[in-house]
């Protein structure tokens, strides 16, 4: 007993100095079987490894030690993980990223059943960091992490990787599958939702719901409807989805969000009594559907969307006037939106109390500022940036070899249909 | 999360759902929603109106008055009924004395009717079984020639054959066999003139069946036919043209392309308008007119419908629209509107512009209100108001929507009562533009990369079961992303 | 009265430090100390959002230890619903010694704000209303506002602000605008 053990600590330590990683992690998981059966001396085995030249062997333990029916010790296993998610080596960890994702989706389950989510944000931080290869590469992890910053209701944290935009996604020896995708997303555009970045929020939804799709999925189902709530708040309408959305949304989806149509073409009236019917007739699902929030927001927005369109149309309007085009109960409630929409930007107006009338102006920006030059200046610098990395992937594909084989291919067949001979690799 | 359970559950949801998705219609635009609407006082000359038409053109007109028009309901099918027994279509024959019965048996009711007038010719049978027989007969006698001039392939009598067959299917009231004898024809075409008159076939029966885009493409056809437009013997080509294009403008009417439509009519010729079959002289006028109106700038419109000789004379037929034009044109939008009133009730009577005559009407009066409006800078809205016949108020109202629509760059002064026309800062707003397009390219190539990661990495949601095992297996897999990838 | 008061600077600062303490904390559970500190920083930034979660997310137990922490939350509620009489009225309360300076640097950023936000929306407005924003008397206002330049017509009781023009220009060095001239251009050509 003791000696397949010892075989185990000898043949890591073996390994990992030769830096024979590949078949040291081969070695690992056929060990799985032994280290199932002597539970009880994991713990002894971690001390005979060190963190940093070991890691590949304690990631190996650590992973059998959450696979154990039940986990007689969690705090130790929570402090053994952070240390090693701490103190590991990313290089050697980086040839068992699916490995490295299982532990955190496992601690994650852990943390979440045990309702500490908190603690978990900062370790998965660290290991996020630790295993990408860069800033936007997505990992399965970002999933993890998303989760617990919801649960903890602690956000802040994630943003520094949300904001990130992804441009390549970890394969995780072929472990990282739609479902992580969706939930990051997802949870992605629910945290930003919860810090009123809709625009960002937006976009998150988007990308789960356009995610390609043969079948239904929960995840998607719900940010379509929280898609429609936050364009309807940020844009006052549904924007139509990208061609490449699957059937499966329109077909499937769509049907079963009727509740949420009709509030979208409540919405669309502009009439907010309307739009309260509507929100009314359908309060149980939207409460079911912890979408209530949402809702109100959505109401909110349309007295706000009123008013911006009578700064469209008019220039000077009494408080009373306003109140009565937009439905709300006294001057003063309009003059109190006028305030809170001139504070957050969203209309240029001045109100006179002299006379209780409010007279809407244009847009002060003149576009001639150093400020606006600067900002003028960024914006151009991120396209330039998009397109040069538009071009660098266009490169790439040009110069894959698979790709050239298959363009070039059909010239092949044309020219000389008796060559049979088919480059591999290049 | 148990995703795939949830899965299930959804599937089993959207399973439930399909067969009634299956034929959900998704669009179905094109299928205009009638709303039912009465006519009671109305000018119209049902005899004259009558007498402009032919064929299909004059029963289908006939019975949408009937329908629409209950002063006029037993006069129009009485008129219908005794021009359908000119022809070989009885199911039209049965379809209107039924139609009379019942509206006789309405006026029955009231207690002023008067009673010999509201006698009801008895069904004829004897009719419907000769007329059956002897289109029968016709019909196949019409095919064995067909038959026998295809066994001689003798083109043209093969094409005659077809147009035939086809003139004898529309009388009968076959639509869709008619279109398929006439397209038949097609074939066997050996002139410019053949091939124009194959269009023409078709289109007519198009019209009929009302498939629109069918209509267009046929006059199409038809144009690019070439010597169709310029050497046919003069008067020919212009009757010719004139159909087309009247064809092509009651199609663009019928979705709503209202500048397009107006184009079409004014190229219309009035010395040449003879088209009974669909449409008068002065339905083009009317057509005309009221697209123009409604989709026409003052310099189109002095240059188009005023200042154009051929139009004039059509206007001529409809001396209401001709005085309608040119107030509005000399700005006199008070009484324009009025007029525009008067005549309102005859057009809900025509089954190509009734259903338009809404919006039209709200396009023209926006129109004239823009057009009221643009001299000014500012303009009191008082005098407005009495302009356009309206109070204050709901004049307010309606400039407040063509302000959101961006038809008026203007805006409200409700202090002073007073319309401000807005100058728009050119360069702030295509530097609003620009930022605004960056963060869209932005926005789309920051998904496309995603994308293509996605694809890359073979990301789709698949359907379910997945094996409940998923994540269960934990063992160290040889790094196939190795620390370099 | 300055000398009692933190810098907004230092507050970003001291805000990272204590999100970052909060997550290290033992079990998750941060102390009241850095709870409150946190929150009032939060609404010194008039970030009423992370506010929200963050009085969201501290356990019940501890609120109920710390009524404290229920009073500062108090404060961010009123921003949350805009009444600034309500905010002036929660923010004046005994605070212990480690909240003070915060307390008394969200008191001067609440007036900055209202003030510039006057400024901004209202071309006049009642003396009585202004006051109420402020959280002054009306002659404390009146003299606040008179002391900007702003004007007030005793007879009206009105009090007519005076926009300031945001004046935040900073220069680029034209070399470096240069460059990025010809990156633009070089960019277009190809």
């Amino acid at each position: 007993m003791a000696a397949a053990l010892e075989q185990y600590v000898n043949n890591v330590r073996t390994l990992s100095s030769q830096g024979n990683f590949s078949q040291l992690c081969e070695f690992i998981s056929k060990s799985g079987d032994v280290l199932g059966k002597n539970a009880s001396h994991l713990d002894n085995l971690l001390g005979a490894l060190d963190l940093q030249e070991h890691s590949l062997g304690v990631l190996g333990i650590l992973c059998i030690k959450y696979n154990l029916p039940n986990i007689p010790d969690f705090e130790t296993l929570f402090v053994q993980t952070q240390e090693f998610i701490n103190m590991c080596n990313g290089e050697q960890v980086r040839y068992a990223t699916d490995s490295f994702a299982e532990l955190c989706h496992r601690f994650t389950e852990n943390l979440v059943t045990r309702r500490q989510p908190i603690r978990g944000i900062s370790v998965l931080c660290k290991a996020v960091t630790k295993i990408q290869l860069h800033s936007s590469q997505l990992t399965s992890i970002h999933a993890d992490l998303c989760q617990l910053c919801l649960l903890a209701k602690c956000f802040k944290p994630a943003l520094q990787f949300l904001d990130a935009d992804i441009t390549e996604i970890s394969k995780e020896g072929g472990q990282y599958d739609a479902r992580h995708f969706l939930l990051y997303y997802y949870y992605g555009g629910m945290i930003y939702t919860g810090l009123k970045n809709y625009d960002r929020a937006l976009y998150f939804f988007e990308i789960a719901i356009t995610t390609p799709s043969m079948a239904v999925s929960h995840i998607m189902l719900e940010s379509y409807k929280k898609h429609l709530l936050v364009a309807l708040i940020l844009h006052g309408k549904v924007p139509t989805l990208p061609k490449y959305t699957s059937q499966v949304v329109l077909r499937y989806i769509k049907p079963l969000c009727q509740a949420y149509h009709d509030v979208c073409t409540a919405y669309g009236t502009n009439n907010p009594t309307e739009l309260r019917a509507a929100v009314t007739k359908n309060q149980e699902q939207f409460t079911r559907d912890n979408n209530m929030g949402l809702i109100k927001q959505c109401i909110t927005s349309l007295y706000k969307k009123n008013i911006q369109r009578l700064t469209k149309t008019f220039l000077t309007l009494s408080l009373a006037d306003m109140a009565n085009r937009v439905q709300l109960a006294t001057p003063r409630e309009a003059e109190k939106y006028v305030l809170h929409m001139i504070e957050d930007g969203e209309i240029f107006a001045t109100i006179n109390q002299k006379d209780g009338m409010v007279s809407f102006l244009d847009n002060p920006e003149k576009y001639n500022s150093v400020d606006m030059l600067m900002q003028l200046d960024q914006e151009m610098q991120k396209c330039i940036d998009l397109d040069n990395k538009l071009k660098s992937m266009d490169r790439d594909i040009a110069v894959n070899p698979q790709y050239v084989q298959k363009s070039a291919g059909l010239h092949d067949e044309d020219m000389q249909p008796a060559s049979t001979s088919k480059g591999t690799g290049y | 999360m148990p995703l795939a359970a949830v899965q299930q559950a959804i599937f089993q949801q959207a399973a439930s759902i399909e067969p009634m998705q299956v034929d959900a219609p998704e669009e179905n635009e094109n299928i205009e929603e009638e709303q039912p609407y009465v006519v009671e006082n109305t000018t119209l000359d049902l005899d004259t109106y009558a007498a402009s038409y032919t064929g299909l053109a004059k029963l289908n007109r006939l019975i949408y008055v009937a329908d629409h028009c209950p002063p006029l309901r037993v006069e129009a099918l009485r008129m219908g009924l005794q021009y359908v027994m000119t022809t070989y279509n009885t199911n039209m024959y049965q379809q209107i004395h039924r139609k009379l019965q019942e509206a006789l048996a309405g006026v029955q009711g009231l207690p002023d009717a008067v009673a010999s007038a509201a006698q009801c010719p008895a069904l004829d049978t004897q009719w419907i079984e000769t007329t059956t027989k002897k289109a029968a007969l016709k019909l196949e006698k019409l095919d064995t020639d067909l038959k026998n001039y295809k066994s001689n392939s003798i083109k043209e009598s093969i094409r005659r054959g077809h147009d035939d067959l086809g003139d004898h299917y529309l009388d009968m009231g076959d639509l869709s066999n008619a279109l398929k004898c006439y397209s038949r024809a097609r074939d066997y075409c050996t002139s410019a003139r053949h091939v124009v008159n194959m269009c023409l076939n078709v289109i007519k029966v198009s019209v009929y069946l009302q498939n629109w885009s069918h209509v267009l493409s046929y006059v199409n056809k038809a144009e690019a036919t070439p010597e169709v437009t310029e050497t046919q013997s003069k008067d020919g080509g212009w009757v010719v043209i004139t159909k087309l294009k009247c064809a092509a403008g009651l199609a663009e009417l019928a979705t709503k392309k209202y500048k397009s439509a107006a184009k079409y009519f004014l190229q219309a010729s009035f010395d040449h308008c003879d088209f009974p079959e669909l449409i008068s002289a002065s339905n083009v006028a009317t057509y005309g007119a009221l697209c123009a109106l409604a989709s026409f700038d003052r310099q189109e419109l002095q240059k188009h419908v005023m200042a154009s000789s051929s139009f004039k004379l059509f206007l001529e037929l409809e001396p209401q629209l001709r005085d309608i034009i040119y107030k509005f044109y000399e700005s006199k939008y008070a009484s324009c509107l009025k007029l525009l009133g008067e005549i309102r009730e005859n057009l809900l009577l025509d089954l190509y512009i009734a259903p338009h005559v809404n919006t039209l009407y709200t396009q023209i009066r926006n129109r004239a209100l823009c057009q009221y409006f643009s001299p000014y800078m500012s303009a009191d809205m008082g005098k407005m108001a009495e302009a356009f016949n309206t109070t204050v108020n709901a004049l307010e109202d309606e400039l407040m929507q063509l302000i959101l629509d961006g038809q008026i760059n203007a805006r409200i002064d409700s202090h002073k009562m007073v319309l401000y026309a807005k100058d728009i800062d050119q360069r702030s707003s295509t530097f609003d533009k620009a930022l605004q397009k960056g963060k869209d390219y932005q926005r789309r190539t920051k998904a496309l990369i995603l994308r293509s990661a996605m694809l890359k990495n073979q990301i789709h949601v698949k359907s379910p079961p997945r094996d409940s095992g998923q994540g269960g297996e934990m063992s160290i897999a040889p790094g196939s992303t190795g620390a370099r990838n | 009265m300055p000398s009692a008061m933190t810098t907004v600077e230092e507050l970003t600062q001291l805000g990272k430090q204590l999100e970052n303490q909060e997550l290290e904390s033992p079990g998750g559970v941060a102390t009241p100390q850095i709870y409150g500190q946190l929150l009032t920083i939060y609404l010194v930034q008039n970030d009423l959002n992370n506010a929200k979660y963050l009085w969201k997310r501290i356990p019940a137990a501890v609120k109920s230890a710390n009524p404290e922490l229920g009073n500062i939350w108090t404060i961010g509620q009123k921003m949350w619903q805009k009444d600034f009489a309500g905010i002036y009225e929660a923010i004046n309360k005994d605070w212990s010694d480690n909240l003070k300076p915060t307390m008394a640097t969200l008191l001067e950023s609440t007036r900055r704000r209202v003030f510039n936000l006057v400024a901004q929306a209202y071309s006049s407005v009642s003396g009585d209303q202004f006051a109420q924003m402020m959280g002054m008397t009306v002659e404390e206002a009146v003299q606040a506002a008179v002391s900007q330049d702003w004007k007030a017509d005793a007879q009206t009781r009105l009090v007519i602000p005076v926009r300031s023009a945001p004046q935040s220009e900073t220069s680029v060095p034209s070399e470096q605008m240069l460059e990025r001239l010809t990156d633009f251009v070089s960019f277009l050509e190809n």
